[in-house]
């Protein structure tokens, strides 16, 4: 039997111990503080870490501060509530609900992650809360809301489906690639996600309309670290172009194509590259990719493009990404079906919010009807929303595509070899 | 036949690196019995510091390089001292418990270092600037001149520590503590010394191993646990103590890995190793060349 | 001096009770939290059971959780039968999972039986991140239904499944199977020395903690209405257990409870500092084993063995 000893010693330590898990009780039961003409609160949930994440709140709180300096919705202020989700539907999950029921938040923003805001759209029913995201692409997102439009009416989606984006892509490659390099055969490389899904089946569509033969279809894991093995697969299919859907990962397989010197060039849609900083995270290996989007710092898509552009890099030291745009105008035509409703009611927002026209930074703004496949969406088009095709030249995100916009040409490194089917 | 020579070449230049990482995790364990769970943590560090340095400081590959393994030295010695030494030291935990409560605190300080890092730099990947660019061209394959220079690397690293060993006294002293701890204190040797060697190597290994892998692949902070997870795999199938049986081990499992991204598919890559690792541990679980 | 067995459950009846009443006052976030707490705290329970007693260090715990999981959420998803037919199916899974798993692995010695447990999560990690079709993947699973979106029915109901398993638990430890189990684990050779059939009660212990651990996983997926390897699956979340547990202190149960709120309710008072507040979480936890192994039950009883 071991010898036991009493330790007296420990009694201030258990009155601190108690002492400290009553005031964490105390600030944690602190009720919420109630006011009368309360700021309006727009929860953000968004993943803070991630480069292409970290403007959705950051963007919201310019355009909040913005609002609030011009005097706010009438009269009253407009406050974000920002929540880091980690990449993680079940972390979004319960920030939505503390979002919701704690915070007594009017309208969230969230994710540019389609399996985040997959998850948060049934919440969004439960709890009658308008939810819009600016980054995230699958199209079973509004065709939820097609399928139950009464309990789903709340989500919008503010940023384009993979099936337009795969259509603003082949648009593009009609006049980059057959009209002026007369591109033939291309593989699809995507990774296995939830919004790639749609988008690899339109790209099977519209790609062979435009003239090119897709010789194969690859999807790899979205935990790849390795793409040795796929490059080399590709390069003995001798395509004329990879046509790529890449967002999770971005860095690494750039990096590793410009290593192994694969001749063939990447065109498509690469949601890092859009980052300002991918240049300096690839070393500059991603010299030459060609990817789509919906904005660029030089490019003036509209007049409010720029001075967003230049107001974002003042405040925060860096552009912002592809989703701090459209979180930008979110906060914006929020607010401004805020003043149209007359009252932050979720279901007269709804209404107010479907009869949005709006001119943000990315193009005019409206949703598509309750009666169309895909309600909610954004329209795409040559009168509303283009889209854009940049490549990386020198450091500079270039825009090549639609021509009016366009500031430079098309320019490959000196291991591509184009048109010449290797 | 392409495909033949590019898995030999690809598979090992991907073995070469997990060999090295795997030499630095078995020999912790085999002399002072610790699984270090925080191993890959500390190659990320290695990384990320030397990316960092290439960014806000502008030096150069090789500066960066050296600050890579610089940092992974650092901070192997700091998990010795903080984190390790303590626990074995301690009177407060039974024998008995003592290697949970190493292996539970290594597991926590490698996420701790892990969430750290996410905090500072994002986890996004990170790549350090090769130092060795360019291709060469092998039996036809178009290779990079960055994945030879690995695998020379790490064949010169694994060669030096093997010499260091076996030929050097101090080498010597820990090739017998990692056989007979208690045995080595009767002949005069300061065991503590020898356990902060071995962490120094360990250190270095990690370092090189973590600076190379970031120029060949890249890395992010969500990589740490699959490489700690990779190392002790590799560990386990060649047998809990024998850096012989770890290398062999590695080249297995990067080759298995290879074969099967080329000739299956990239998604199920880690599978087979996997699988293998679950037989032997059912079947023979001291691994190949394991001793207890 | 160990504080007899019926204070201390009538000491935790009334704070059951008496937590009870706490949604008259306390909001609906407290209370969400408090629900992942009291199933977090089911796990930790479950995990000492098997650690603090049978001596067997299972680093995977999250395996037996996630198998649950995931089963009572892809079954959802796929057929949509009633909640409790999902919640069955899961909890036997879970209890498979664990029957395939300590079979093998309660032959082994030492480290190995915690590197396997280790192994198979990595395993089970890596089928689900691949088979992303019907599992959803690395970002996660949602399930059409939720038991309510009733906060406070949420609350009461892991309260009280946290009351019951631990009464459950708490008096298996005690008796007499209990002290098999404990001198099983501290000293196997005497044991089986003594006539008791080791290799038996060790499975048993696993069988209860696979239960528990399997049932309070798939009532967790139908609070959140969500599975993901985050939440469910992530060596992190096995960390979180094993620590709640350790805080508390080892071989006690009950403790492992208040570890599991402890150290929910610190990672989300430190929540606005981001990413840093998991860093703060698990420094504290470091601290806690480096300095104070027998955790806060440790502390309260006031005894110290000398080694």
């Amino acid at each position: 039997m071991k010898k036991l000893e009493n330790r007296g010693a420990s009694a201030p330590l258990l009155a601190a111990l108690a002492a400290g898990t009553a005031f964490f009780a105390l600030t944690l039961t602190a009720p919420a503080y109630a006011q009368s003409n309360t700021p309006i609160k727009i929860g953000v949930i968004a993943e803070a870490t991630a480069v292409a994440g970290s403007s959705i709140p950051q963007a919201a709180q310019l355009a909040a501060d913005e609002i609030n300096a011009a005097g706010g919705v009438n009269g009253r202020k407009i406050e974000i509530v920002s929540y880091d989700n980690h990449s993680s539907a079940a972390e979004s999950v319960r920030a939505f609900q503390r979002a919701a029921t704690q915070d007594h938040v009017n309208a969230v923003i969230t994710s540019y992650i389609s399996e985040v805001v997959l998850a948060l759209e049934p919440w969004a029913g439960r709890l009658k809360m308008v939810t819009v995201t600016p980054g995230a692409a699958s199209d079973v997102i509004t065709q939820n809301i097609a399928k139950d439009y009464d309990h789903l009416k709340y989500m919008f989606h503010g940023y384009a489906t993979s099936t337009s984006i795969a259509d603003a892509t082949c648009a593009a490659a009609k006049d980059l690639l057959v009209g002026q390099l007369h591109m033939k055969t291309a593989v699809v490389m995507s990774e296995d996600a939830a919004w790639t899904t749609p988008l690899d089946a339109e790209y099977l569509k519209c790609l062979p309309q435009i003239g090119i033969k897709v010789i194969d279809h690859i999807r790899f894991s979205p935990d790849t670290t390795d793409f040795t093995p796929i490059f080399n697969k590709i390069e003995g299919e001798k395509p004329d172009v990879i046509m790529t859907g890449v967002s999770h990962v971005g860095v690494q397989p750039t990096v590793q194509w410009k290593q192994q010197e694969v001749p063939i060039p990447m065109f498509g849609v690469s949601s890092q590259a859009t980052n300002s900083s991918f240049w300096n995270d690839t070393n500059g290996a991603t010299e030459g990719v060609l990817f789509q989007g919906f904005s660029a710092p030089d490019v003036a898509v509209t007049p409010k493009t720029l001075p967003f552009v230049q107001a974002f890099s003042k405040r925060f030291g860096h552009t912002p990404s592809y989703c701090g745009y459209t979180a930008y105008d979110e906060v914006y035509y929020i607010a401004d079906a805020i003043k149209r409703a007359g009252s932050v009611d979720p279901d007269k927002l709804v209404t107010a919010m479907e009869q949005t026209d709006f001119v943000g930074t990315i193009g005019r703004v409206q949703f598509k009807g309750k009666d169309t496949p895909n309600p909610h969406a954004l329209k795409i088009g040559p009168e509303t929303i283009s889209g854009l095709m940049l490549q990386w030249q020198n450091g500079k995100q270039v825009n090549l595509w639609p021509a009016k916009v366009a500031n430079g040409k098309v320019k490959f490194p000196s291991f591509i070899k184009v048109g010449a089917a290797n | 036949m392409t495909v033949f020579w590019q898995i030999l070449i690809d598979g090992f230049a991907i073995s070469s690196l997990y060999a090295l990482g795997a030499t630095g995790f078995a020999l912790i364990f085999g002399v002072s019995g610790v699984l270090n769970l925080s191993h890959g943590s500390l190659m990320v560090a290695a990384v990320v510091a030397a990316w960092a340095a290439g960014d806000s400081l502008h030096v150069g590959p090789y500066t960066g390089a050296a600050i890579g393994v610089a940092v992974g030295f650092s901070l192997s010695m700091l998990t010795y001292f903080v984190v390790v030494s303590p626990l074995q030291h301690t009177r407060k935990i039974r024998e008995e418990e003592k290697e949970i409560f190493i292996l539970t605190a290594t597991l926590l300080w490698g996420i701790m270092i892990q969430q750290l890092i996410a905090y500072f730099y994002t986890d996004n990947a990170k790549t350090v600037a090769p130092i060795v660019q360019g291709v060469i061209k092998i039996v036809g394959v178009r290779t990079p001149a960055n994945e030879i220079f690995t695998a020379i690397v790490c064949g010169l690293a694994i060669a030096i520590l093997w010499l260091l060993v076996n030929r050097t006294r101090a080498g010597k002293a820990v090739l017998a503590a990692s056989m007979n701890p208690r045995g080595i204190t009767l002949l005069g040797v300061e065991l503590s010394q020898v356990y902060v060697a071995v962490w120094a190597i360990y250190g270095v290994l990690v370092g090189v191993a973590g600076v190379l892998l970031g120029m060949f692949l890249g890395i992010s902070s969500y990589s740490a646990g699959p490489l700690t997870a990779s190392a002790f795999s590799i560990v386990v199938l060649g047998g809990l103590g024998s850096v012989p049986g770890a290398l062999i081990a590695a080249y297995v499992v990067g080759y298995l890995e290879t074969i099967t991204a080329y000739l299956i598919s990239p998604a199920y890559r880690t599978i087979p190793a996997l699988l293998l690792l679950v037989a032997v541990m059912y079947v023979r679980p001291r691994g190949l060349l394991g001793r207890r | 001096m160990q504080i007899p067995t019926a204070r201390l459950l009538l000491i935790g009846l009334g704070a059951i009770v008496l937590a009870s009443f706490l949604p008259l006052w306390a909001s609906g976030y407290i209370l969400g939290l408090l629900t992942i707490a009291y199933y977090f705290g089911v796990f930790a329970m479950a995990w000492d059971l098997l650690f603090g007693f049978a001596g067997e260090v299972n680093f995977g715990p999250t395996f037996l959780i996630g198998v649950g999981a995931y089963t009572a959420g892809i079954l959802d998803n796929l057929y949509q039968p009633p909640i409790w037919l999902c919640i069955a199916a899961g909890t036997a899974a879970a209890i498979t999972g664990g029957l395939v798993l300590a079979l093998p692995a309660l032959r082994l010695r030492g480290p190995y039986f915690g590197l396997t447990t280790l192994v198979a999560v990595l395993i089970l990690q890596n089928l689900i991140v691949v088979d992303a079709h019907l599992t959803g993947g690395e970002i996660g699973l949602t399930v059409p239904d939720v038991i309510s979106i009733s906060d406070t029915t949420n609350y009461l109901i892991a309260l009280w499944f946290m009351a019951i398993s631990g009464a459950i638990l708490f008096s298996l430890s005690r008796s007499p199977v209990g002290l098999i189990l404990q001198a099983s684990g501290q000293d196997a050779v005497q044991a089986g020395a003594l006539g008791f059939n080791v290799t038996k009660h060790k499975l048993t212990a696993f069988v209860i903690s696979a239960f528990f651990s399997g049932l309070a996983g798939t009532l967790m997926v139908f609070y959140l209405g969500s599975a993901s390897v985050g939440t469910f699956i992530d060596i992190t979340v096995g960390v979180q257990i094993i620590i709640s547990a350790v805080l508390g202190g080892r071989r006690t149960i009950l403790g492992a409870v208040l570890g599991a709120i402890f150290l929910i309710a610190m990672s989300e008072a430190l929540r606005p500092l981001g990413d840093l507040s998991n860093f703060i979480v698990f420094g504290m936890a470091l601290i806690v084993v480096l300095i104070y192994p027998n955790g806060f039950f440790g502390l309260l009883t006031r005894t110290r063995e000398d080694v």
